[in-house]
């Protein structure tokens, strides 16, 4: 199969990103927009836009009849999800399968054996990957025995979703109750189900995820990436591969994702995402991404392929076209997300309009972006404006390499976080690397950031 | 009416015939490959063994790399090799232990479809070379019938050769080959007939030149006749002495009611591609030849006068190139006229070039001129003229090149070069100089990217750094100004 036109179903830096590697490859594109989006960067890069409903994303961006129909109707043969959204989305998989449409991404089996987090786990049992001990809670009771047998502290998730939300860490016995009631709250919310589970809280750990790509009977990996430096679950610095980790552990992950891939006969692009357990020096699986990630750029950079080439490849029923030994790893390279957040005041979302747009160039520095100037940032969407990626012979190269990027990165009329960037990028202990997950809340705490 | 595939020559005849073959760098090919991939050609031209030292020779790339990098990129598209008998880079004819390493090689890096032809019409040869071609694991091997205009190649002899051919396990199917443009419509259509006749089920492709102009005509005349495939060129790389334009080619097939099931957006976007390079690279593009009968005589293809054109320039002696012409008429007929397809037009030519600027004809003669008087190529279609061959053996060196040894046999080789190098190698090394093979080793990785219309800021830059710093650029033009300033601060000149 030869896929001619593509719909993507996504918006901002991803949609533009897609659009891109699209045009490259000579395949027509047609974009799914909301009415909010209509003059962005993407819709005007497009061969066609579609608007698929008003600025609300749960009315365009996450309606899937509307979605389906704009394919029909700009005769697209596949559908590209991007990130978020509907990305990972069973139904709208189905729904691709149902009209004779290619949907850019993983089988819709696939799809919900990562998309529920206790699936997932038990299938990473299966392969031999264990997760943080933990399991499923329906009552108080058995929560209260669960944690007992894990140990504290411990943490409360969400079965439905991700991204933190309906997330709670407990000290003790006599906080769960409460703590229970508020994440089902959350989780019932955010992703309309308020099952929970709970897990061992890892006091010191790192985020690391390991890029597979499979065809339904071949799977890959291509490499770590260190996602430790989150706020609120939210990653802002990425890195591949992740630093300062030995390479038998790192080996050990290599293997461990390569063979929970091939257990679910894998097709398409995912993550498998780690926790680190830095004091006991092992790894948990956390859960899979069956779809394109925000960081994928930086592994893009180490080994030199196109992520969303080999996305449509896959989808096209092609076999892939290099073996293990056939990806040679070269480099370090840092991912800096650029947000419209004023982060000095607890990082809140700054829409508007910007008035300046100046990017860094040169070799071995890449800006995703969907923005330049007169660009609006509605304040519908998440804030991310752009990532800023760089790529060095080796992590002080890339580290060094970043720093002078960031300081010819400019953006005027919005808030950004860029000066956030600046100062953590000079932090002596990213520099050494390997920070764990709360490095960053550390790192705000110890006055690198103004009290409002 | 008719379902008509098309093969695009565009990345080795079409930059051969126009180019000289030295058009186009790995980067070059990668960029608009997977383009190329999605347009639904039947196969790609893609690379020979003339085409592989120039990779190495004039780009310092990797050939072998080149054939797997863009396999990779183009999965949907066979890629096609062409070879001539015996022979890989260098003149020299070759072990048949030598070749089959050859094609093993082509094979295992991502060629899946081969062109046998023998330029002396010698079926046993040519089947000699499907068969060691199937062994290596070909999917696809199409045997050439080399069109010529002579009394003994008339539509019996090509039907006569397509009847040989159709009987053989290793070919799957057959063309006609008019490398210099010759083929009439009205001839097409006898000739097509009576071959199609012969092959059976097998499928025929034509592949004519537009040299002279007749190649677009014909093309529609073939596909009423029952061809299969036609072969074609994208924009620039089309016309002149190249093949017929694809798009011209489709837009004309679907206008006597044929299908053609291409993506004309794709291929657009090919077409624009090649033409944003030529412009880059000041490559000339192909134009549509007029009609010109003395043509018909001398028969020299489309790539050979383009070199000979060079090397007349070269020597500031541009203005001989008719009586050049004119010599290889006569030469060919003296050297009982061999078909006009590789290495004899460039043999032919360079003898017609050296009796051209001589003192006297034949006062300087070629060793592939005493080679092939000596019958080192096979048997002349027709003997060689009396004279010219005594004139020729006389010299000491046809002495030398009678008492040549026959060609070592690839373990021999081996003993020459370093131990323990790939085949790859070895069979580079064996055909070009090995200060050429260092050169392209040292080149280091190969480039993956090239965008034409960045081509001229990069001049730029590269001017800008052969100057001594000036202080301050600025270029000016209507609704644009670039300026330069020097600047102590690092920052700003990172800026």
């Amino acid at each position: 199969m030869i896929l001619r036109r593509i719909l993507i179903a996504n918006r901002g830096e991803i949609a533009v990103r897609v659009i891109r590697t699209c045009q490259r490859l000579g395949i027509e594109t047609v974009l799914a927009a909301s009415e909010a989006d209509l003059d962005s960067m993407a819709a005007r890069l497009a061969d066609i836009t579609i608007c698929i409903g008003p600025a609300n994303s749960s009315a365009s961006y996450l309606n899937i009849e509307a979605i389906v129909a704009a394919a029909f109707a700009g005769k697209a043969d596949a559908i590209h999800p991007g990130y978020g959204f509907l990305s990972e989305n069973q139904k709208l998989a189905a729904a691709c399968d149902r009209a004779g449409i290619c949907f850019i991404g993983p089988k819709v089996e696939q799809l919900d054996a990562v998309g529920d987090k206790l699936k997932a786990r038990a299938h990473a049992a299966v392969s031999g990957l264990a997760g943080v001990p933990g399991g499923e809670i329906c009552s108080l009771d058995e929560a209260q025995r669960l944690a007992t047998q894990i140990g504290w502290p411990i943490l409360i998730k969400a079965i439905g979703g991700g991204g933190g939300r309906g997330m709670q860490q407990v000290h003790d016995a006599g906080k769960l109750a409460a703590a229970m009631e508020m994440a089902a709250t959350e989780a019932e919310a955010s992703f309309g189900d308020p099952r929970l589970y709970i897990e061992r809280f890892i006091p010191r750990g790192r985020h690391i995820e390991v890029q597979i790509l499979g065809d339904g009977e071949n799977v890959i990996h291509l490499g770590t990436r260190d996602c430790s430096i989150q706020r609120r679950y939210q990653k802002l610095v990425e890195e591949a591969p992740a630093p300062n980790i030995s390479e038998i552990l790192r080996e050990e992950m290599h293997r461990a994702a390569v063979a929970f891939a091939r257990h679910l006969d894998y097709r398409g692009l995912g993550t498998v995402e780690f926790l680190l357990d830095c004091d006991r020096d092992t790894f948990y699986f956390l859960e899979m991404n069956a779809r394109i990630q925000v960081e994928h750029p930086v592994t893009e950079a180490i080994c030199g392929l196109d992520l969303v080439e080999e996305q449509i490849a896959v989808a096209e029923g092609r076999k892939l076209q290099w073996k293990q030994d056939d990806v040679k790893f070269l480099g370090h390279a840092i991912e800096c997300r650029i947000n419209a957040e004023d982060w000095v005041h607890d990082f809140r979302p700054s829409p508007g309009t910007v008035t300046r747009a100046v990017f860094p160039v040169g070799q071995g520095i890449r800006v995703d972006t969907h923005i330049q100037a007169g660009a609006t940032v509605p304040p519908y969407y998440d804030s991310l404006l752009g990532k800023l990626i760089v790529h060095g012979a080796n992590r002080t190269e890339a580290v060094c390499k970043m720093r002078r990027a960031l300081s010819n990165f400019e953006i005027t009329g919005v808030a950004t976080n860029l000066s956030m960037h600046a100062a953590l990028i000079r932090n002596d202990e990213f520099a050494l690397g390997g920070v764990d997950t709360a490095f960053l809340h550390r790192f705000l705490q110890n006055g690198n950031r103004e009290v409002a | 009416m008719a379902n008509i595939q098309l093969l695009d020559v565009s990345i080795r005849d079409g930059n051969q015939s126009l180019w000289g073959a030295m058009g186009f760098t790995t980067p070059q090919i990668l960029s608009i490959a997977p383009v190329m991939d999605r347009v639904g050609f039947r196969a790609l031209d893609f690379t020979s063994s003339t085409h592989m030292g120039v990779a190495v020779r004039t780009h310092k790339e990797n050939p072998w790399e080149r054939i797997r990098m863009a396999r990779a990129a183009m999965t949907n598209t066979p890629l096609q090799f062409i070879g001539t008998g015996l022979r890989f880079i260098s003149w020299e004819v070759q072990h048949p232990d030598f070749m089959q390493i050859v094609y093993d090689r082509l094979v295992a890096n991502g060629i899946s479809r081969f062109v046998v032809l023998d330029p002396m019409h010698d079926v046993e040869a040519l089947l000699e070379s499907a068969r060691m071609i199937r062994k290596a694991g070909a999917t696809e091997i199409i045997a050439a019938l080399t069109y010529t205009i002579s009394d003994v190649h008339d539509d019996a002899f090509y039907a006569n050769l397509a009847a040989q051919l159709s009987k053989s396990p290793h070919v799957d199917r057959a063309y006609i080959k008019d490398p210099s443009g010759l083929l009439t419509p009205e001839r097409a259509r006898t000739l097509i007939l009576a071959v199609r006749e012969q092959l059976g089920d097998m499928p025929l492709e034509l592949h004519s030149h537009c040299t002279i102009g007749l190649s677009g005509l014909s093309y529609m005349a073939a596909a009423e006749l029952g061809v299969k495939v036609l072969q074609v060129a994208c924009g620039p790389l089309a016309n002149g002495s190249s093949l017929p334009n694809a798009q011209r080619v489709v837009a004309n097939l679907r206008e006597f009611g044929h299908t053609v099931n291409i993506d004309d957006r794709a291929l657009a976007m090919v077409a624009d591609y090649f033409a944003r390079l030529a412009e880059a690279e000041n490559l000339p593009a192909g134009t549509p030849q007029e009609y010109d009968a003395s043509f018909l005589r001398h028969q020299v293809a489309g790539g050979v006068m383009t070199t000979t054109r060079r090397q007349l320039a070269e020597l500031k002696l541009e203005d001989r190139f008719p009586d050049v012409m004119r010599e290889v008429v006569q030469v060919r007929a003296e050297l009982g006229y061999p078909i006009m397809v590789t290495p004899f037009p460039q043999i032919v030519c360079t003898q017609a070039l050296y009796n051209i600027i001589g003192a006297e004809r034949y006062g300087n003669v070629s060793d592939q001129v005493i080679r092939y008087v000596l019958g080192k190529f096979g048997r002349p279609t027709t003997p060689v003229d009396a004279n010219v061959k005594d004139r020729i053996l006389s010299r000491p060196r046809a002495k030398e090149l009678a008492a040549e040894p026959p060609p070592l046999p690839p373990e021999e080789l081996r003993k020459r070069f370093k131990p323990g190098i790939s085949d790859d190698e070895l069979l580079l090394r064996a055909a070009m100089p090995a200060e050429e093979v260092d050169a392209m080793l040292a080149g280091g990785p190969t480039k993956r990217h090239y965008n034409p219309d960045m081509q001229p800021i990069f001049k730029l830059l590269r001017e800008l750094q052969k100057r001594p710093v000036a202080a301050d650029i600025v270029i000016e033009k209507p609704d644009f100004r670039f300026e330069l300033h020097s600047s102590r601060d690092r920052e700003a000149v990172n800026a």
